[in-house]
């Protein structure tokens, strides 16, 4: 994002409704500026003051000699428009509205910001904002908000939709004593959004990890098409509130988020190689080791503890968090068991027992970081009367420098009496929490963090086929004549055949001798549906019947069907019946396709038949970029899979089919924006082949 | 010449027919009035009926409107308040003034063609009075429907009436081929013509957005530029969200019903083909789903009253025609020169 690589280090600023009255935020505003340090110049603007806190005041921007690259508003809303209006005539570059009363407070404030986007759209500036803290860089260094503090020089780069948290963790990590790059308070995201943001800090020497915090993405598109390749470069930790049904709610009424599905976040983020949090202290934890440690070169942790239960709870959450217990050479398990007590732990996790003084922590400590099966070293510290904090600190510090490549984390559990070893860890870059599952989730994360990347690396593009869109077209063209939404089976089927999908053969009738003579054609047993987009579950209703061998067994059926579904739905006009031909049963499997408001449609497959929902089985991938190795993954992620793989004697069924239906329907969804919905439910999967039963696809 | 007494169910668009072959009829060169001797709704604002008013205006009748609907049997008329002769001499009355206006009077019926038969005022008692031949118009729903006529026509032939025949309107396209292979065949062999099959435009069939706000009332919070919307189908969202969705998605040209808490519901809703937003129970939404179908120009109706009650209400709601509504009107006229043989129906009425 060329335009915003200047934003957090503008060369000359306006704060616009700079104050002398302290308390206001555009006294706040001006202080924190000038204590910050900032190299640049500040004008002060306000008609009503000659001066503010030692800097000569302008009564309007046009006054101030100089160009201005960035203009602060701290002014209320109703005058904002015209302020705005004179930057652009001023040339300036960038805006950073601090100033509250837009989008958040309901329609009026609505209109408002949209007039002031289409102000800085015409004179080419860009907004941070509206309802926003404003900004901080320790670099540069620059305190562009009206918070409390100014954090320490670091490496974390914090981007939050809401100014509070930006407050409480700005006070909160200067007692902890964690340093930043940059912090960025999104506010409305009128014009800019975190993924400028994410983008900026990509390119940005002084920052190595990115948090956020978001309640949406403002950009889908735009977000899955830059995010990638920061991900490679650094991590990127997301805290996205919303995901509980009243946190969508109270998202809505907060910053005014739309409330995009979660499911689709969750896929969206991972196709991202983001990742995600749930709450505030795991974005915290992961941000101090990401910026203080190497990510793990692999799965494998070392866990040194002086207590037997921590290192049982930690082996334990390690194993949950997808982490693997390290298996230590033979020579590593050797050296430990000749100098380590006999009742000493030597296996991992090694337990070098609780009257283990520093020196024994350093034995330990340097066999297992010289072990090649150990990619990470999680240390765990139990306050006993013998036990030497600090000096052990100062063991683990002198290894970790020794291998710079090995991750180390560090859990001493207590107050007190490990607060000076606790600080010499932190100061020297290893991080240290109280607890043992805090130390684990730490490395997990890292780790997580490594595998989204190589699966990054290993993804190659699928290769297209040609798909018979014409049919495709003429479908949706009856069905929009009609003005419906949703497609009638035989459409359906018409449509996902069109596309290669092997689909049981299906017609409509609209007699019962026209059924029969269909029935016929395509050969018997036939099964009978209600075909109308109105009727969502069919056979609650009485408006399917199978089985049927006999050209009188389908015109029954026929009247049957229609008289019972009438009885049900009295106000319901069907447009017929299908007549499908029965195939032999299959394994049921669905492949479904739901397009996101945010980030498009997304792929799912899994366990299919009626009791879908109550399984639960399914699982998702974006359908835009959807590779063969994604899919592979996707389902070998269900437990369909093992059905697939040959369940209890039973032969395997053909799973490139399925992987193929999969894949066409993601084309399908590409190529056709205006599908918002698409469920085949069954599809039989076979030893040889695949056949689509019931096909749903809906419109916008 | 006779005159023509449109009859049939509620629902099935007697009143767009009588305009259409009104003013069809007119365009021929002939005289036209309109008379409507039972109404059967009372109003609650203004004493006038919508269809006299609007016929009034259309064919620029010299009548009062009042004239033109003189009685009204609502739901309680025999509760001894309304007088059988006194309903008939008015009746008569009226009729005398307007049909002396005219060639032909087209007549309208009630809601159905049996409303008011305790005092005589029925469509087979009323048709001879009122020198009428009588025109049937079918609400095709089922093989029933057929029934309906086949059974209304041979009372009318046990009178001793005249009725011309059968128009199916607003038929559904996925049941026009089976009226026309299966219904119109049965009616001719029972003897009953069939003069027209209309099929369903959802430009005239549908209610718009502002016919629902009449009926509910409320406050408008936002989308007040598309009150002319039409409504196709009515959901009620008292569901998950995940379901919600599904059926959210399925429907076009919609008006949801939801409680004004359901901001969750609301903004999912937002993003489907929806063409009014009902919110009930007078909780006012998030600011949130107001800008959002303020961007979206849907119309977001804020009413008082729970749920069910809006449901009851929405069930009075229905399509009519007004005097400024000229797409209504068009199509109206349409219908009959395209798809009805207004000839057969003229030439009927030459018939003494």
């Amino acid at each position: 994002m060329g335009e915003t690589s200047s934003f957090t280090n503008p060369r000359s600023l306006a704060v616009i409704g700079a104050s002398n009255t302290p308390g206001k935020i555009g006294n706040a505003l001006v202080k924190n500026l000038i204590e910050s340090g900032y190299k640049g110049r500040i004008y002060p603007v306000n008609s009503r003051e000659k001066e503010v806190l030692g800097l000569p005041c302008f009564a309007t921007l046009a006054e101030i000699p100089e160009d201005i690259e960035t203009a602060i508003f701290a002014i209320p809303a109703r005058k904002a428009l015209d302020v705005a209006l004179a930057c652009g005539q001023k040339g300036v570059k960038n805006l950073v509205v601090i100033t509250a009363g837009f989008k958040e407070i309901g329609r009026e404030g609505a209109e408002l910001e949209k007039e002031f986007l289409s102000i800085c759209r015409q004179y080419n500036m860009r907004m941070l904002g509206p309802n926003c803290v404003g900004f901080i860089d320790t670099h540069t260094p620059i305190n562009a908000t009206f918070l409390k503090g100014f954090p320490p020089k670091g490496e974390i780069a914090f981007i939050s939709q809401s100014g509070a948290i930006l407050a409480s963790i700005l006070d909160w990590s200067q007692t902890a004593g964690i340093g930043y790059s940059k912090i960025l308070s999104l506010g409305n995201k009128a014009d800019l959004s975190e993924v400028d943001f994410i983008a900026e800090a990509a390119d940005d020497p002084n920052t190595k990890v990115i948090l956020c915090y978001i309640e949406d993405v403002s950009n889908g598109p735009e977000f899955l098409k830059i995010v990638p390749e920061v991900t490679k470069k650094k991590p990127v930790v997301i805290l996205k509130s919303g995901t509980s049904q009243s946190g969508a709610m109270a998202a809505s009424s907060h910053t005014g988020a739309l409330a995009g599905s979660n499911l689709a976040y969750d896929t969206a983020f991972k196709k991202c190689g983001v990742l995600r949090v749930s709450s505030m202290s795991e974005l915290l934890d992961l941000a101090i080791a990401f910026a203080n440690q190497p990510v793990p070169k692999g799965d494998r942790v070392a866990v040194v503890t002086n207590s037997g239960g921590p290192g049982i709870i930690a082996t334990d959450r390690a194993e949950l968090n997808g982490l693997q217990i390290a298996r230590f050479t033979k020579e590593t398990i050797e050296e430990l068991r000749s100098y380590l007590p006999a009742e000493a732990g030597i296996y991992n996790p090694v337990d070098v027992l609780g009257d283990a003084k520093a020196d024994r922590f350093r034995f330990a400590l340097e066999k297992v970081f010289k072990d090649e099966n150990v990619d990470s070293v999680a240390v765990l510290l139990c306050p006993v009367a013998v036990t030497e904090p600090v000096e052990t600190a100062q063991a683990l510090i002198e290894f970790s420098r020794a291998y710079p490549e090995k991750t180390v984390i560090a859990a001493y559990m207590g107050g007190q009496a490990l607060a000076e070893g606790t600080k010499l860890l932190t100061d020297n870059g290893i991080p240290c929490f109280s607890m043992p599952e805090t130390a684990i989730a730490a490395i997990a994360g890292m780790s997580a963090y490594r595998k989204m990347r190589e699966q990054a690396d290993a993804r190659e593009k699928a290769d297209d086929f040609k798909p018979d869109q014409k049919t495709v077209k003429a479908v949706f063209y009856d069905v929009s004549r009609d003005n419906r939404l949703a497609l009638l089976g035989n459409e359906a089927s018409d449509v996902v055949e069109a596309y290669g999908i092997a689909v049981a053969p299906t017609a409509l009738s609209q007699s019962p001798d026209e059924a029969a003579e269909i029935a016929e054609k395509i050969g018997y047993p036939v099964v009978l549906k209600i075909a109308s987009p109105k009727i969502l579950h069919k056979t609650d209703i009485g408006g399917v019947m199978a089985g049927l061998q006999t050209p009188e067994e389908v015109k029954n059926a026929y009247v049957n069907i229609m008289e019972t579904v009438h009885r049900y739905l009295p106000n319901v006009v069907p447009y017929g019946i299908e007549i499908q031909k029965m195939v032999p049963k299959g394994i049921e499997l669905i492949v479904g396709m739901t397009r996101d408001v945010q980030f498009g449609p997304l792929i799912g497959f899994g366990l299919g038949g009626i009791f879908v929902n109550l399984i639960k089985d399914v699982s998702f991938r974006l359908a835009n970029g959807l590779t063969s190795a994604d899919i592979a993954e996707m389902i070998s992620e269900t437990k369909a899979y093992m059905l697939l793989k040959g369940y209890r004697g039973e032969r395997p069924v053909d799973i490139a089919a399925v992987s193929e239906v999969i894949r066409r329907v993601a084309i399908l969804a590409r190529d056709f924006p205006e599908i918002t919905e698409i469920d085949i439910n069954p599809v039989f999967a076979y030893e040889k082949g695949v056949a689509a039963l019931d096909v749903k696809i809906t419109l916008s | 010449m006779k005159n023509l007494y449109v009859t049939g169910v509620a629902g099935c668009g007697k009143t767009a027919i009588a305009l259409g072959i009104a003013l069809k009829l007119k365009r021929e060169g002939i005289n036209v009035t309109y008379f409507k001797p039972v109404g059967s709704r009372p109003r609650l604002q203004g004493n006038e009926d919508s269809d006299a008013l609007l016929m009034h205006e259309i064919l620029d009748m010299k009548a009062d409107v009042k004239m033109i609907a003189p009685f009204t049997a609502g739901t309680s008329y025999l509760s001894g308040l309304k007088n059988q002769e006194l309903a008939l001499a008015s009746i008569k009355e009226s009729f005398q003034a307007i049909s002396g206006e005219a060639d032909v009077v087209i007549i309208d019926a009630a809601t159905f063609p049996h409303v008011g038969a305790t005092f005589g005022l029925d469509v087979v008692s009323l048709a001879p009075l009122l020198d009428a031949h009588i025109l049937n118009v079918v609400k095709v729903e089922n093989d029933l429907s057929v029934d309906q006529a086949i059974f209304f026509n041979s009372n009318c032939a046990a009178r001793g009436l005249k009725l011309i025949g059968h128009i199916f309107n607003n038929v559904p396209r996925q049941v026009l081929a089976k009226t026309e292979g299966v219904f119109k065949p049965v009616l001719e062999k029972m003897g009953c013509a069939t003069l027209g099959i209309i099929p369903m435009r959802p430009e005239i069939a549908s209610p718009t957005v502002s016919e629902y706000y009449e009926v509910l009332g409320g406050e408008l919070l936002a989308g007040e530029e598309n009150l002319g919307r039409l409504v196709e189908e009515v959901i009620v969202g008292a569901m998950t969200m995940e379901s919600a969705l599904k059926y959210m998605r399925r429907s076009a040209n919609k008006a949801v019903i939801m409680g004004g808490d359901r901001a969750d519901m609301a903004l999912a809703t937002l993003e489907t083909s929806t063409s009014a937003l009902i919110l009930t129970g007078g909780l006012y939404p998030d600011v949130k789903v107001i800008a959002r179908a303020a961007e979206k120009g849907v119309p977001l109706i804020l009413v008082h009253y729970d749920t069910y009650t809006t449901i009851e209400k929405i069930s009075e709601v229905s399509r009519r025609i007004r005097p400024g509504d000229f797409t209504g009107i068009n199509i109206a006229v349409e219908n009959i020169e395209q798809h009805c043989d207004w000839r057969l129906i003229l030439k009927s009425l030459k018939e003494e």
